[in-house]
């Protein structure tokens, strides 16, 4: 019992990062049906700028928790402007082109990152300073640290805030109704580009947040990365259904949740089959995902 | 006539294009094989990561190559023409490593040295053995490649099977573990390592509780940790990369486990120490003796410093010595033809390398290989134990 509520907390965790990722994939989708395969590389990126913002910071003899603020923030702007930069040069121009054009621009985006990052950085690894206590408590012999009780609460309050965002400000209906019909969104006066440019910065920011975390929990960060965990991320999206904001959320940690089980009571070799297993499996069964079904209303 | 008539009236025109392409690249091979034949360098190519996770390794590779050419042409060269070194790409990856093996053929190598990933390594050592090059190893230890019958590969390193055995011995008769828990990283150099690792230990009488893979590039590995941690053994052998080693040994202190933490010889880089911190404390690696603990090779780790601004690396002090070997063998040769060369090769018994006399038995593998364990104390490795003559384990210093 104490093994499997283990397994539960290690699930939560690795989903968190997952989830976080996740949202960005389908934000996206959700408003211009775009699966921006450069996000996982976003998340990437996020994690160098904080560990760069850090490495400064410390350079400076900044108090330790203004240092971390300082940090997240900086990569939160600066990977969401990188967001929406790509989407202003790569994809808006795309738009009204084959859907195809935009799928492979988003290759092509992906590449870009990585390979900008490991001219700029170099291929080895880097590694965050060890600020994060490794210690926690026990509860029913299951060992818990308080960074993963960090990363866990701070992942769902970023969501929560993100549902709230979404369905409960004036902005986040315009970028509803985009999501539903975006000729009439602009008939109806919603600046459409503004829009797009606004949920991409989100995406990023969020992809950002991730990164920073991933670094600061695992401490070892390199350009590629993006691609494992954008992958399953993705995966996660589709999942939970994507377009759908609190599928994501959902999907992400039943990845994480799949993939802690797997490799506990199966094999660890396999959990790449069972999380694209479930990939093709919901693909084929239930495209729509989790939370899919109501395609009139999206996000 | 009547025959001819009937055939189809375009062959006789067709057959001459024919001819006059083959002329064609028969007169520019006939243009291209003096120049290979009277070129003023002798060419060994060197094949390794240069891009890709595996890069840094692969740098320190070819700056070891590097140094040990300088030295060669510094003193006069071989056969009275200076060595060039033809540094390829592989990316530890097959399909990349295909190419590359090609583009160093294509180049005109006389002879190869170099190599990292076994993944890699393996289908290299096919294309340059089509070629009749032979291959002078200084990092790949998958028992394999020395396995294939080729008489054109070499390596100037041991190879997994006699790791595996060692690293047993260590656990059974240095820790006196009664368990023990294997975990690969599903490459080809990891597996291999791993799985003559679990035989040896069987042999022993060690139970093997946990042998298993696990994904690399993932980064939560405690899934799997706590699996092997409701195992209780007495020790973990992780037979993959650093990277992955790094967090699998943070995670595992992080769970709580206290068992002996094991590495094989790829797991020795310091990114060990910087991504697990203090966690990696008191980690035990298996590997061919670094530089810095050959008495033989403190001149090189000097230079290596002075030349690069940083230390040598684990593999770069095997290839100076499989570039030096293959220098000595084409001296022996008296000559530039890679068959001659792999003929030299087989005959050399003692050269004196700085990693030991260098000699190959028949498959290509040193006659004699040698093996220690190190261990991480704070942010260093430092030598740890050895075999002596007898088979018994002491501390080194």
């Amino acid at each position: 019992m104490s093994t499997f509520l283990q397994f539960v907390v290690e699930g939560l965790t690795i989903g968190s990062f997952y989830a976080l990722v996740a949202l960005g994939y389908t934000m996206v989708y959700g408003i211009i049906r775009l699966i921006n395969f450069a996000h996982g590389d976003l998340f990437m990126v996020g994690a160098f700028v904080g560990w760069t913002a850090l490495g400064t910071l410390a350079a400076a003899r900044l108090p330790l928790a203004l240092a971390l603020v300082v940090a997240f923030a900086a990569s939160m702007l600066a990977t969401g402007a990188l967001g929406v930069a790509i989407a202003r040069v790569a994809y808006q121009p795309l738009l009204r082109a084959p859907r195809l054009s935009i799928l492979i621009t988003a290759l092509g985006i992906s590449l870009l990152l990585e390979n900008g990052v490991l001219i700029a950085y170099g291929a080895g690894f880097r590694t965050y300073p060890h600020l994060l206590t490794q210690t926690g408590f026990d509860v029913l012999q299951v060992h818990i640290t308080f960074a993963q009780v960090g990363i866990v609460a701070a992942s769902f309050a970023l969501m929560l805030g993100l549902y709230l965002f979404v369905h409960h400000t004036f902005i986040g209906t315009a970028m509803r109704a985009l999501a539903i019909d975006q000729d009439a969104a602009r008939l109806m006066g919603i600046d459409v580009e503004r829009l797009i440019q606004l949920t991409f910065f989100i995406g990023s920011a969020l992809a950002a947040v991730a990164g920073v975390m991933e670094g600061l929990f695992y401490t070892q960060i390199n350009f590629f990365m993006g691609f494992v965990l954008g992958l399953r991320a993705f995966t996660a999206a589709v999942l939970g259904g994507i377009g759908n904001i609190p599928g994501a959320m959902v999907g992400g940690f039943l990845i994480g949740l799949l993939e802690a089980f797997g490799a506990g009571y199966v094999s660890s070799q396999w959990t790449d089959v069972f999380v694209f297993g479930v990939l093709i499996a919901v693909l084929v069964v239930k495209p729509t995902g989790l939370f899919g079904e109501r395609v009139v209303e999206r996000m | 006539m009547n025959v001819q008539n009937n055939g189809t009236p375009d062959a006789p025109r067709l057959r001459g294009t024919l001819h006059a392409t083959l002329g064609a690249v028969i007169l520019a091979l006939a243009a291209l094989a003096p120049g290979l034949a009277h070129s003023d360098t002798i060419k060994i190519g060197v094949p390794v990561p240069l891009s890709g996770s595996s890069a840094a390794a692969g740098t320190d590779i070819l700056n070891g190559a590097k140094l040990a050419a300088a030295k060669i042409n510094a003193a006069g060269g071989v056969l009275g023409k200076q060595i060039e070194l033809v540094p390829e790409d592989d990316a530890c990856d097959a399909q990349t490593a295909v190419q590359a093996a090609q583009k160093l053929v294509d180049a005109g190598v006389v002879a190869v040295a170099g190599g990292y990933c076994s993944s890699a390594a393996l289908p290299e050592l096919s294309a340059f053995h089509r070629a009749g090059i032979p291959y002078v190893l200084d990092a790949s230890t998958n028992p394999k490649l020395t396995e294939m019958g080729y008489n054109t590969v070499f390596r100037t390193i041991g190879r997994d099977d006699q790791q595996g055995p060692f690293a047993a011995s260590f656990m059974k008769n240095a820790l006196r573990a009664r368990t023990a828990a294997v975990i690969d990283d599903n490459t080809t150099y990891s597996k291999g390592l791993a799985q003559n690792t679990v035989d040896a230990l069987k042999k022993m009488g060690v139970d093997v509780v946990y042998a298993e893979s696990i994904t690399p590039g993932q980064m939560d590995y405690s899934p799997t940790l706590t699996k092997v941690a409701s195992l209780k053994p007495d020790v973990i052998y992780y037979t993959g990369y650093f990277s992955e080693a790094g967090m699998l040994v943070k995670e595992a202190r992080q769970l709580g486990l206290k068992m002996t933490i094991m590495g094989g010889d790829a797991t020795n880089d310091p990114t060990l120490m910087k991504t697990a911190g203090p966690a990696a404390d008191g980690m035990i690696i298996t590997t061919s003796p670094l530089a810095q603990f050959l008495s033989g090779a403190h001149d090189y780790v000097d230079q290596y410093t002075k030349t690069y601004g940083q230390g040598p690396g684990p593999y770069s002090v095997y290839e100076y010595d499989a570039v030096g070997v293959t220098a000595k063998a084409i001296a022996d040769a008296k000559s530039t033809k890679p068959a001659a060369i792999a003929a030299a090769l087989h005959k050399i018994n003692s050269y004196p390398g700085l990693t030991g006399t260098i000699g190959f038995d028949p498959k290509g593998d040193r006659s004699r290989a040698v093996y220690i364990t190190i261990i991480v104390r704070g942010d260093e490795f430092e030598p740890y134990q050895r075999q002596d003559a007898s088979g018994k384990w002491e501390m080194m210093k």
